[in-house]
């Protein structure tokens, strides 16, 4: 007997299929839908866009799905042929500068005596680990990063503020993440990236990918104005793999 | 170029849309009644994605400094061309030094301007519309100066019969979405059978609904969304996504507006009445 699909198919709108994986999201996950996204583009060329979340798949068409049960059955049949065992040679991970001084650690003070960890404690805690980019999404470049040292959990503030400034540096909940823009938002700010996040004028306007990983390297005040003034700052990105 | 004199409650540039990279977080955009966008664009026999001006409630006064040809369409907003008024859905021939006064809008809540070869702004990511972060403007304010280019011959003739939409029409067709199964059934009820009206908030991201739905469902992984989803937060208020909405999301999904339902709901605003007219695609 043929195993049962991981996920499910709803069909969302006339012209897209959403597939949903019923469980919690992790890397073995990640790696799953990632695979099968490129296939996906590799063998359905007709697609217009593909669009994916923690445990979701988005693909869209541009006409209205004629024969959703044929699409269907190719896409499965797609899905039983993938070789998973193969890692993805084109991850790469990338360590970003961040400064968590001054100006910049809008909230290092709160979530030192809320967390009851000193400042140095809670930079040595954001900075160590290895960071997931499960996917891109709510603004142009902004990752979804999993990867929080659980002691850094914080509650979002209870009423956002209007601007938080580019390349900000922030813990909400239990996700950490950078602003790509001057955007608002309720999420506590400890440091910020000379960086840029989302260029649309470079032809890949965002260096980072889904399934990448990152780490973030502290960096003195001095460091992040020599960055910043720099007419490429994104060569102080460094990237392995 | 086009001088911008007055630029009106809320005009911005919009074609089609942005395609290609909404999986690094970037909005669809495009004009939010295609419909009516379309049209505008048939009438000049245009390139159909070429640029056009939409106009929200209250349009602009525009110079324009060289000679061409141009369409109104969408929303009807009454307009002046040298204090002469001019008739909506044909090509309108404007001569150099021209100057075209629109109104506010009688009925509609979008009006198109086509012109002949589009307005040539930059493209940024394989389009024209504005975008906050994207473009350099994201609306058209009173400095703005709007290139196009000069073509001497008049559009050819298009050969279309007028398709007629009711703006004040309140049904919109749904699709029940992912979460709307989680719906108990006196809030699908509610949602089968009320009326709803829109908040004041409502823009190019999303229209909020006055009207609450009574129940409350778990958040749901972020996982991506379409132009015409309707959320449901957790204080019960529905959020419909429209052309410029975030591409992910994390409120439940309850219903999905069909395209035509999207169209029709660009073109309405603060107050005006809606219910949904619910179908399943399973």
């Amino acid at each position: 007997m043929r195993k049962s699909l991981p996920f499910a198919f709803f069909h969302m709108h006339p012209k897209a299929l959403l597939l949903e994986w019923q469980q919690e999201p992790n890397t073995e996950l990640l790696h799953e839908i990632n695979c099968f996204k490129t296939t996906v583009k590799n063998h359905l060329k007709e697609i217009h866009q593909i669009t994916q979340g923690y445990c979701t798949l988005l693909i869209q068409w541009k006409n209205d799905l004629e024969n959703p049960a044929e699409v269907k059955a190719k896409l499965e049949t797609l899905f039983w042929n993938i070789d998973f065992s193969k890692g993805n040679e084109k991850l790469k991970h990338w360590t970003i500068p961040v400064c968590y001084e001054g100006e910049f650690a809008l909230d290092l003070e709160e979530l030192s005596s809320g967390l009851n960890l000193s400042k140095e404690e809670i930079i040595s805690l954001h900075s160590q680990p290895t960071y997931k980019v499960f996917f891109i999404g709510f603004l142009p470049g902004f990752l979804y990063l999993e990867g929080l040292d659980s002691r850094l959990f914080f509650p979002r503030k209870k009423t956002p503020r209007l601007e938080i400034p580019k390349g900000a540096i922030a813990i909400g909940g239990k996700q950490t993440g950078i602003y790509p823009a001057l955007s608002p938002g309720g999420w506590q700010i400890l440091g910020n990236t000379p960086i840029p996040l989302f260029n649309p004028d470079k032809k890949n306007p965002c260096f980072a990918a889904s399934g990448d990983t990152l780490s973030f390297d502290p960096i003195s005040y001095e460091e992040y104005q020599l960055i910043l003034k720099a007419k490429n700052p994104t060569k102080y990105l460094t990237k392995k793999g | 170029m086009i001088e911008i004199q007055n630029a009106g409650w809320y005009t911005t540039i919009q074609d089609l849309g942005r395609f290609g990279h909404q999986s690094l977080g970037v909005p669809v955009s495009g004009a939010m009644d295609l419909i009516a966008f379309n049209w505008a664009n048939r009438l000049l026999n245009n390139d159909p994605n070429a640029a056009c001006l939409e106009m929200t409630i209250k349009g602009p006064s525009l110079k324009f400094h060289q000679a061409t040809h141009i369409a109104i369409t969408g929303a009807l907003m009454p307009a002046l061309l040298n204090f002469n008024p001019v008739k909506m859905y044909e090509p309108i021939q404007i001569n150099k030094g021209d100057i075209l006064q629109f109104s506010t809008t009688k009925g509609g809540c979008r009006t198109y301007l086509a012109l002949l070869g589009g307005l040539q702004t930059e493209t940024v990511l394989g389009s024209k519309s504005q975008y906050k972060g994207l473009t350099r403007q994201h609306h058209i304010d009173k400095k703005s100066l709007i290139p196009f280019q000069e073509i001497p011959f008049p559009p050819k003739r298009a050969k279309i019969k007028k398709q007629l939409i009711n703006y004040g029409d309140l049904k919109l067709e749904a699709f029940e979405g992912p979460e709307y199964h989680l719906l108990d059934t006196a809030s699908k009820n509610t949602l089968k059978k009320k009326k709803f009206s829109i908040s004041q908030n409502n823009n190019r991201m999303g229209y909020r609904l006055n009207e609450k739905i009574m129940q409350q469902l778990p958040q749901i992984w972020t996982a991506p969304t379409l132009p015409g989803i309707v959320q449901l937060t957790p204080d019960g208020t529905l959020i419909i996504l429209m052309r410029d909405a975030q591409v992910t999301g994390g409120y439940p999904r309850i219903l999905q507006l069909s395209d035509d339902a999207l169209n029709l709901l660009a073109q309405k605003s603060t107050r005006d009445r809606i219910k949904f007219e619910i179908t399943s695609l399973q």
